[in-house]
């Protein structure tokens, strides 16, 4: 599925106050790539994704989906869309307290009304392929913070989105949990050919993706391909991110 | 800074702050237009008939009303202080010493507080003179109400303010300590389904038993007067009903949703996963208070029940007793006449009926007792001659029917058995006579009961006296002045007569005195005269607008209160219950979806109180409608209490969306 963003921009705030979030950023994805976005806090890289995965709107640009423009779309049917074409992978999890994990991972085949043999079956796989079986009953509360990110990725993945979207999914993570969910999501983009568009400040996260686009102050600043060895790819973010610094947000006190 | 906090609180929660503070706003009107009336000069001067009795009315009124008014905002400002927990203990957490916390805490109250006696005293100047208006149109007094607050009710009202406003902020303030000392987290409630499942069996088992006994008292009310059991089954009603309604609330009502969730096929369609869920953990927070609010629901709906046929069955004694504006009998209807031409009295309709006066005997079943007295006789022809309004309270007869009309013992329940086996002196005994309680002509003009019997029982039996009535309506009153009236007051008895009881009815005799007696024995009686409406008609009029009055104003106030309870408990849910709605936003769920939710759980969290308060109510139907029927006006004016409740459903729906429509902007 090809991603194509044209020329989108996107402010907040009024008009004096008005912060450019996004300004005029153009990008493309190919199917099954796993694209990072980088950059420092504030540099508009959840702006750009809340934007393409359609849960904001652009003030301006198209973003165009295998022809589909969804920025055209009534909000019905941008819900729609995401819900059949899309996952969702946050820092804080967004898992639902009040359900158990395998009513959290089935939760967007039970919206889109599949039918409870179909449900199980791919519950079944989900937790197979990412090694939770023992979770299943579990409230999430009784879950670790890796374990939860794991079961986030898991509901993300159960109804075969063509695109997921991680925001910060190590965040919250130790290295450890980091390092287990970066390969699963390395995996189900090489198995399943799911395009990836993951947003994060961490160098050693990027260094999964297969290329990093780099923002700075709401327009693309860079970008590297990874060139077939994450040693060499991860040194490559570092020096790009050195290259970029903190961004305004962190140098108010060399301003001052 | 403690400034910003306490801007930006009463910001964050206007549309809570709104409904609680217009709820107040209007309790606090309510009492101040009841506490102002009663030191209104043209209240005294329109009702000084009443003398003090509307000052001593409106003042107990109104402080009845501010004592529950009170409860209501100590209740209720609660929901704020407990909404505002996490907000207090990250403020601790962050170092802010606890007395400023508290300070926060009883500043915003007082704030609060300020505001809606401020708009509340604007209601109270805005709308007295309406107020008092409607109240004098209620009681048909055509007098200018003037606006006017005493300086004792002003002063009144601002020690109200002051003591109220530093009570609630100081319950507030100890509110927030006591938060902060626990600091315990969110609490989990616990399932416990091994008691909530025969819980909730044995609520529904005590609500149907209720309703079947309901059934019977339907049938029993009629014989509470000389049995016990419709009094046992009312006590029974009332235990079943309230805990049964509990216990569905604690039970089954949480047991159902727990199966629908376990039901695959249902549960795991949609967004049905979550919201069966999230409607048990509502239902399970809300318990106490929607039990709370559909015993009070059901208590209008019973005040309500008990006001209406209270009234009508005031109403129908006072039209049985007074049927025609002017009555006489055939010994003062010359002086009669000849007052009323003096005053060219406008005559609407005259009516007059001849009577006979004989002896019965017969064994009372109502009283349980053996019956000798005399008894008027009217013929079916000259009862159906007269108007409808005489006899639309009576059971129906045809023309070879007997109808005995006898006086009521009890204002709200009548007793129907038929009448057996009356023996009358000179004529056939009667077998059976239908029962009646209103009079022809005014029960005060009878010294007994009165007997409607088939024309030709009539023209052949003998009597022992034969007297002529007669009745008038007037349009715009009889006129009759005080000096006329004082010169009627000699004609107030026509005759009286002394029966002799002997062995039997054909040796007793009736002997008629045209003076009083200088003594009284047990079997004299007295003709009235003549029987007049006059200034009781006026009275009865007043009183009974008075009385809808306060009756209204309370009903629409209990409504307002519980019907704002409700509200802000949907509105205030925790950051928690929210932070979810935004989640299922995030992973795809449509915002009609979600929309679908919410107004769930408003159908749901004023749907439940109305309708077990409507099952309640039934057995207030029963205990009040002389056990026989569901009126036509009754099912109307629980109709309009459903619709105004409604009203406050929709709303509290519009404001809960809107909220969370703001969340997910964030």
């Amino acid at each position: 599925m090809q991603i194509v963003v044209k020329n989108i921009s996107k402010d907040f705030g009024k008009k004096r106050t008005a912060v450019h979030a996004i300004k005029d950023i153009s990008v493309e994805v190919d199917q099954g790539e796993f694209l990072g976005i980088m950059g420092p806090s504030g540099a508009g890289k959840t702006t750009l994704l809340n934007m393409i995965s359609t849960n904001e709107r652009p003030d301006h640009g198209q973003i165009i989906i295998d022809g589909l423009d969804l920025t055209q779309l009534h909000d019905r049917d941008q819900a729609k869309y995401r819900r059949n074409k899309m996952g969702f992978i946050y820092q804080s999890f967004e898992l639902l307290d009040s359900l158990n994990v395998k009513e959290n991972v089935i939760l967007p085949l039970a919206l889109n009304r599949s039918n409870k043999k179909l449900i199980e079956e791919r519950f079944i796989y989900m937790m197979q392929l990412l090694n939770i079986e023992n979770l299943s009953a579990r409230a999430i509360d009784e879950l670790s913070l890796g374990q939860r990110q794991i079961v986030a990725a898991a509901r993300a993945l159960i109804n075969r989105p063509e695109i997921l979207f991680a925001d910060e999914p190590t965040g919250s993570l130790d290295s450890k949990s980091a390092t287990i969910l970066l390969n699963y999501m390395q995996m189900i983009n090489q198995k399943e050919k799911t395009t990836i568009l993951m947003a994060t400040h961490d160098a050693f996260t990027a260094s999964y993706c297969s290329r990093v686009v780099f923002i700075k102050d709401g327009v693309i600043f860079s970008e590297i391909v990874n060139p077939g060895n994450r040693d060499k790819f991860f040194e490559q973010i570092i020096n790009m991110q050195r290259t970029i610094g903190g961004g305004d947000y962190f140098n108010v006190s060399q301003n001052n | 800074m403690y400034r910003k906090i306490i801007k930006r609180s009463l910001s964050n929660m206007r549309d809570s702050y709104l409904i609680y503070i217009l709820a107040c706003s209007f309790a606090i009107g309510i009492f101040g237009i009841l506490l102002s009336m009663g030191d209104n000069p043209s209240v005294h001067s329109a009702l000084s008939w009443w003398d003090d009795f509307i000052y001593d009315i409106t003042t107990i009124m109104s402080s009845i009303f501010a004592f529950f008014a009170f409860i209501y905002m100590i209740y209720v400002g609660g929901f704020f202080v407990k909404q505002q927990r996490n907000e207090f203990l990250t403020f601790e957490k962050l170092g802010m010493p606890r007395w400023a916390i508290i300070t926060i805490s009883f500043l915003q109250t007082a704030i609060v507080q300020a505001v809606a006696w401020v708009i509340g005293l604007s209601v109270m100047l805005v709308f007295q003179k309406f107020m008092g208006m409607l109240l004098f149109y209620l009681m048909q007094i055509r007098f200018n109400f003037v606006m006017h607050i005493g300086l004792k009710s002003f002063g009144l009202l601002v020690d109200v303010f002051l003591i109220s406003t530093l009570v609630l902020s100081l319950i507030n303030a100890i509110k927030t300590m006591r938060i902060l000392q626990k600091r315990q987290r969110r609490t989990i409630i616990k399932t416990r389904w091994w008691l909530r499942i025969p819980a909730g069996i044995f609520g529904v088992i005590l609500l149907l038993t209720a309703q079947i006994v309901t059934l019977y008292l339907f049938k029993d009310m009629r014989i509470i007067s000389y049995s016990s059991k419709p009094l046992t089954e009312i006590v029974y009603i009332m235990g079943a009903d309230i805990f049964g309604t509990y216990l569905v609330y604690f039970g089954f009502l949480p047991t159902i949703l727990n199966i629908m969730e376990r039901i695959h096929s249902v549960s795991y369609s949609g967004i049905n996963l979550f919201s069966f869920k999230y409607m048990k953990e509502r239902l399970f927070q809300n318990i106490s208070i929607l039990w709370f609010v559909t015993e009070l629901s059901a208590l209008a709906l019973a005040l309500l029940t008990f006001c209406y046929f209270g009234y009508q069955a005031v109403h129908q004694n006072y039209n049985s007793a007074y049927p025609f504006e002017l009555a006489a009998n055939k010994d003062t209807v010359k002086v009669i006449r000849k007052e009323l031409k003096k005053n060219h009295a406008q005559i609407k309709g005259s009516y007059k009926t001849a009577v006979k006066i004989n002896l019965v005997s017969y064994y009372s079943k109502s009283s349980q007792s053996y019956i000798r007295q005399p008894m008027t006789f009217m013929s079916y022809s000259d009862y159906e001659s007269l108007p409808k309004r005489m006899h639309k309270n009576n059971a129906k007869i045809n023309s070879h029917e007997f109808l005995k009309i006898d006086y009521n013992s009890s204002l709200m329940y009548n007793s129907d058995i038929d009448e057996h086996n009356i023996e009358v002196k000179g004529a056939p005994m009667i077998r059976t006579a239908e029962q009646g309680n209103s009079f022809p002509y005014g029960s005060s003009m009878h010294f007994g009961p009165m007997m409607i019997v088939p024309d030709n029982y009539y023209e052949k039996m003998p009597s022992e006296v034969k007297d002529t009535f007669y009745g008038w309506d007037f349009k715009k009153g009889d006129r009759l002045k005080h000096s006329q009236m004082k010169k009627l007051e000699n004609y107030r008895d026509a005759y009286y007569m002394k029966v002799e009881f002997e062995s039997s009815l054909s040796k007793s005799t009736i002997e008629v005195m045209k003076k009083e007696p200088n003594k009284y024995e047990a079997a004299t009686y007295t003709q009235a005269g003549f029987l007049r409406q006059g200034n009781l008609k006026k009275h009865f009029k007043q009183g009974g607008g008075f009385y809808l009055f306060i009756v209204a104003l309370f009903s629409v106030a209990l409504l307002v209160a519980l019907g704002s309870v409700l509200t802000l408990r949907i509105l205030l849910r925790d950051d928690y219950q929210s932070s979810q709605l935004r989640t299922l936003q995030k992973i795809g769920v449509e915002e009609s979806e979600i929309k679908g939710i919410i107004r769930c759980e408003n159908t749901l969290t004023f749907l439940i109180p109305i309708v077990f308060a409507l099952i309640q109510s039934f057995a207030a139907i029963a205990m009040f409608d002389f056990g026989r029927h569901i009126s036509k006006n009754i099912i109307l004016i629980y109709a309009g209490y459903i619709v105004l409740y409604g009203l406050f459903g929709i709303i509290s729906f519009k404001v809960s969306w809107r909220g969370i429509k703001q969340k997910f902007k964030l």
